[in-house]
């Protein structure tokens, strides 16, 4: 998964993009200013954006509008000071998915940058079964077929990304898109590394392969 | 004990009545006494002059004289009998009233009127001498002779009737001052209703509810309505205050919000997992340096709280007189190293020493707070020009101007207002919290100055202070 986050206080970014990184596993961008922000969002495919309101340059609030208005679905979570009915109110009717009050907890902000994301690709719960797997996103843990499987760290997030879209044709841009931040290109022929190492893990004593490769399109997770 | 209008407007009513009503039983008292005094004394005379008519002088021509008691006057109070006795002056004695004491003394010389007790009876007395015998018989030979006559009548029916008229009078006047008190009393409190009724409207204002309503009475009560409108006013002032207040406290609360937030996810971030020992030091420094940033703030708003108290007259008076140049060119000093990390410079002019009152540290930081909003928004290589200006007969004049990007116009309105920033970007200096600008407005009105801004966007800003400079500076 990889997260936008837009805000202007940079320890507070950069704790944020921390615990994103380190307990969710996600790649994280950080932009300083709206219109970077703005920038960002338009140009790269993030699985959920965190936006602080009080931002130089350009506010949050326009950069949430002018996100909206360009047709972007991408879950935005607002961290906002302001905890009065009317701005929380205007926050939601101007396309916002869910709020937090500065200062919040970053287990919290987790928690709910998860759910976004999970409800973003259609997926209301935190355990996702497909077949016989089951990816358990709360704490990060692997089953097929009730004998748990150690992964590595990649190869989970390209499973876990894999799971949010079942059955459907994930290439291999859109992965590398989700999973690094902004320098992705580097990682370009990492994946099929991680897919082999995933589809050894997970068929290891069993008759039905998971992840099947569509050439020349993508990946499909299937049960 | 408490003191009430009620019970002193009472007291004086009933202490001036009674006394009134002394008065009026006293008149009335000896007005009675008198008339009724004189109207015995016109009796007694008349009866002593019936009891003189009942002397006769005998037949023969001894010139005797007898008294007819065959025809005695009633007394003049059938319950208390008359005293007389008469007197001839040759004959003595001749009659006397059956009661009539001997060893009563009658006092000799001319006619007069007098009050003696006997018995315990209170008695009116008169004496008359030299009363001719009215049965005077022509052609008879004797000297005539003339009577003396004492007359008695008992004052007791008379006292009794003063007795009675005084105690008329006296329950007459009671019975009014009761009837006054009571009045007065339904009076006073029809009268304080609207007094009440302000109280009660006043109990109901509170911080969620300013408003006092007044009642339709008070306003037409011509001594309070300057009560009502002075409460008013008192009311409006302090809902401005605290409105003030609340503001300021609400900002402060939001303002202190981003910080913690900073401070708290460094903390949250640093206990998130095992961490090597390099790694918890950056983290605490890193709070260290949320925490600074915090107690920044903290500071910037109790600054401008001071700032603010002084502006509402707690101003300390006992301050020396300083020279205005002096205070700029601290400043200014105070601003160079960042003036030189922009590649700007600054430039003061002066038309002469202005003296002032005032604490040169507040100066200093007025200054101060302008320059640096001039110098950051000062582009590189340019001047920021200070001007001091000393008019005859004015206020001192300091203006700072910039050759910035200037304020937009939307912006300019508010700049003085607290934590109010046009543009984000700058909150991470010094002062960028907002409040700079609030400071020193505060600090200059509470020299009793004034503080404008004039700006055209792309050509910059100029801040003109004015302070008054007296002539007792």
């Amino acid at each position: 998964m990889r997260v936008l986050i837009v805000e202007d206080e940079p320890r507070l970014a950069e704790n944020i993009a921390r615990t994103l990184r380190e307990t969710a596993g996600y790649a994280v961008d950080v932009a300083a200013d709206g219109q970077e922000g703005l920038f960002l969002a338009e140009s790269n495919a993030y699985d959920a954006i965190l936006l602080d309101l009080m931002l130089p340059k350009l506010d949050g609030m326009q950069v949430l509008k002018r996100i909206r208005e360009s047709g972007q679905h991408t879950p935005v979570l607002v961290l906002t000071a302001r905890d009065d009915k009317e701005s929380v109110v205007a926050l939601l009717n101007a396309g916002a998915d869910d709020y937090l009050t500065k200062p919040f907890d970053l287990g919290e902000l987790l928690a709910r940058a998860k759910a976004l994301i999970r409800r973003g690709k259609g997926q209301p719960s935190p355990v996702l079964n497909i077949g016989d797997l089951q990816l358990n996103t709360v704490d990060r843990t692997v089953q097929r077929a009730g004998r748990p499987i150690t992964l590595t760290a990649m190869e989970y997030r390209v499973l876990e990304y894999l799971a949010h879209r079942p059955r459907a044709v994930v290439s291999k841009t859109e992965l590398l898109e989700h999973l690094y931040d902004y320098n992705w290109e580097k990682f370009s022929n990492v994946i099929e590394v991680y897919i082999s190492g995933l589809r050894r893990k997970l068929d290891a004593g069993s008759q039905q392969p998971l992840i099947r490769t569509l050439r020349g399109q993508g990946y499909v997770l299937q049960g | 004990m408490r003191d009430s209008i009620q019970r002193r407007l009472i007291t004086t009513m009933v202490l001036f009545q009674s006394l009134l009503t002394i008065g009026l039983v006293l008149v009335g008292v000896s007005d009675t006494f008198w008339r009724l005094l004189s109207t015995l004394d016109t009796s007694m005379q008349a009866h002593a002059m019936s009891v003189a008519a009942l002397v006769r002088y005998t037949e023969d021509a001894t010139g005797n004289v007898y008294f007819d008691n065959t025809l005695l006057p009633s007394s003049i109070d059938p319950n208390h009998p008359d005293l007389f006795a008469v007197w001839a002056d040759r004959s003595g004695l001749i009659a006397h009233s059956e009661n009539w004491p001997k060893e009563l003394e009658i006092p000799s010389g001319p006619d007069h009127h007098w009050n003696f007790d006997w018995n315990n009876v209170p008695y009116h007395a008169l004496r008359a001498t030299h009363v001719p015998i009215l049965d005077r018989e022509e052609g008879k030979a004797f000297r005539p002779q003339t009577l003396t006559i004492f007359y008695a009548a008992p004052t007791i029916r008379l006292r009794m009737q003063v007795r009675r008229a005084g105690a008329f009078i006296a329950l007459a006047g009671l019975l009014l001052l009761g009837i006054t008190v009571l009045l007065a009393l339904r009076g006073i409190r029809r009268d304080l209703r609207p007094l009440q009724n302000l109280a009660q409207q006043a109990e109901r204002v509170s911080a969620q509810n300013w408003e006092l309503r007044l009642p339709e009475e008070v306003s037409q009560v011509e001594e309070l309505r300057p009560v009502a409108q002075s409460m008013k006013q008192m009311l409006e002032r302090l809902q401005r205050s605290f409105e003030q207040q609340r503001q300021f406290l609400g900002n402060a609360a939001h303002e202190l919000k981003t910080p913690v937030a900073v401070l708290k996810s460094t903390l949250q971030s640093l206990v998130q997992r095992e961490r090597t020992s390099e790694e918890y030091r950056a983290g605490i420094e890193g709070g260290l340096e949320d925490l600074e940033r915090l107690e920044q703030l903290l500071q910037w708003m109790l600054r401008l709280a001071r700032a603010e108290q002084w502006a509402h007259g707690a101003l300390r008076r006992d301050l020396d007189v300083i020279d205005i140049n002096a205070t700029c060119e601290e400043a200014i000093e105070r601003m160079r190293s960042l003036a030189q990390s922009r590649k700007t410079s600054i430039r003061l002019s002066t038309n002469g020493p202005v003296p002032f009152r005032a604490d040169p540290e507040d100066l200093q930081l007025v200054w101060a707070n302008l320059l640096e909003n001039a110098v950051r928004y000062s582009p590189e290589g340019s001047t920021v020009e200070v001007a001091v200006m000393r008019n005859h007969g004015g206020p001192a004049q300091v203006t700072f101007q910039d050759h910035g990007p200037g304020i937009p116009p939307q912006d300019l309105p508010h700049i003085f207002a607290r934590f109010y920033r046009g543009d984000r970007s700058r909150t991470r200096a010094t002062g960028g919290f907002g409040l700079g600008l609030a400071i020193a407005k505060a600090l200059v009105e509470a020299y009793g100055g004034t503080i404008a801004a004039e700006s055209q966007v792309g050509r910059g800003t100029r801040m003109t202070v004015e302070l008054p400079v007296s002539s007792r500076n």
